[in-house]
């Protein structure tokens, strides 16, 4: 047994080894420490109401900040899939849509989820500034009976 | 007694006949999640449209992050070295190299995964299971729950009859 566990704690050893070399070497790589979470600004965010307004109006663009399997299994009705973790791959097919004036509500799923907010740093970056960031985008606007849509982007 | 030995023979048989598939089922599945994440492995509709040797580990890491399970600060390390862990325990299994070792540090994993699950349960947490990487968008319920169930059950089974299996065979032998 004592051999067995030996093992075992090799194993272990090994993969997590393994795993920081990968990612080491990875063109992906995160950060071995979780980044301490950015404060939101009131100005950063859009009240559920004033999204919906803007969705209705039809004056804003919506960008789903999720990964794509996400997107594809439900979105909001009209948003664009932009996954900020392959931003550079999907930018260009968004980006013919959008102006630097564009009103943007960047969103992701559930209350601690940052990769909204960090679509909306990112499309800051490139100069949209008026992009805001619906804090916990898919759930709120799904549980308030809004418009949604499933599959991929056409 | 001689009946008894060949019913004992085929007893054996299939009971090493059940170990094998459940040492390469468990392994299989071990792999495939791994890869899944390893691979950044995206599904539409069923169908695989992207398999990237590039690992999308920011998102998997936001699933850890999402459970509350281990300290925020520690989810991208996580993120990091679970897939392969998991890929080198399923690996080691399938192959049949430090079998009980590998059943147990997989064993080991579905008992954690199956407190992070039921803690997001417990918790009204309505997230992502991440249980595949970004291939599925299940989330944490009962339907995950009742899978790491089961597959906590074969880890376990496989746990201590591979041992069983090394010591019975000396006893055979007395």
């Amino acid at each position: 047994m004592r051999r067995t566990i030996q093992r075992a704690l090799v194993i272990v050893f090994t993969g997590a080894v393994l795993g920081l070399a990968a990612n080491a070497v990875s063109p992906r790589r995160i950060p071995y420490l979780t980044p301490p979470k950015v404060t939101l600004q009131s100005q950063d965010t859009i009240p559920l109401p004033e999204a919906q307004e803007l969705w209705t109006s039809g004056s804003g663009f919506f960008l789903d900040a999720r990964a794509p399997a996400d997107y594809a299994a439900g979105h909001i009705a009209g948003s664009l899939s932009l996954p900020i973790e392959e931003f550079d791959d999907h930018f260009s097919q968004v980006q013919r849509f959008l102006s630097p004036d564009s009103m943007i509500v960047a969103y992701c799923d559930g209350m601690d989820c940052e990769l909204s907010n960090q679509l909306m740093v990112r499309l800051r970056e490139l100069g949209y500034h008026n992009v805001r960031h619906l804090v916990n985008g898919w759930t709120a606007w799904r549980t308030a009976g809004l418009s949604t849509h499933t599959g991929t982007q056409p | 007694m001689a009946d008894g030995g060949i019913i004992n023979a085929y007893g054996d048989t299939a009971v090493k006949i059940v170990d094998l598939i459940l040492r390469l089922v468990m392994g299989g599945i071990f792999i495939l999640s791994a890869v899944a994440k390893i691979g950044n492995v995206q599904v539409s509709h069923g169908h695989i449209t992207q398999i990237s040797h590039v690992p999308d580990l920011g998102t998997f890491a936001q699933d850890v992050a999402n459970y509350h399970v281990p300290p925020r600060e520690l989810s991208n390390l996580v993120a990091i070295t679970l897939p392969w862990i998991e890929l080198l325990a399923g690996g080691l299994l399938v192959c049949g190299i430090w079998k009980r070792a590998s059943a147990l540090v997989i064993t080991a994993m579905m008992v954690v995964f199956l407190a992070a699950i039921g803690w997001a349960l417990a918790h009204g947490y309505d997230i992502r299971c991440g249980c595949f990487g970004t291939v599925e968008a299940r989330k944490v319920g009962a339907i995950a729950l009742a899978e790491d169930g089961g597959m906590l059950a074969m880890a376990a089974w496989l746990a201590w009859r591979l041992r069983d299996e090394r010591t019975t065979g000396k006893g055979d032998k007395l």
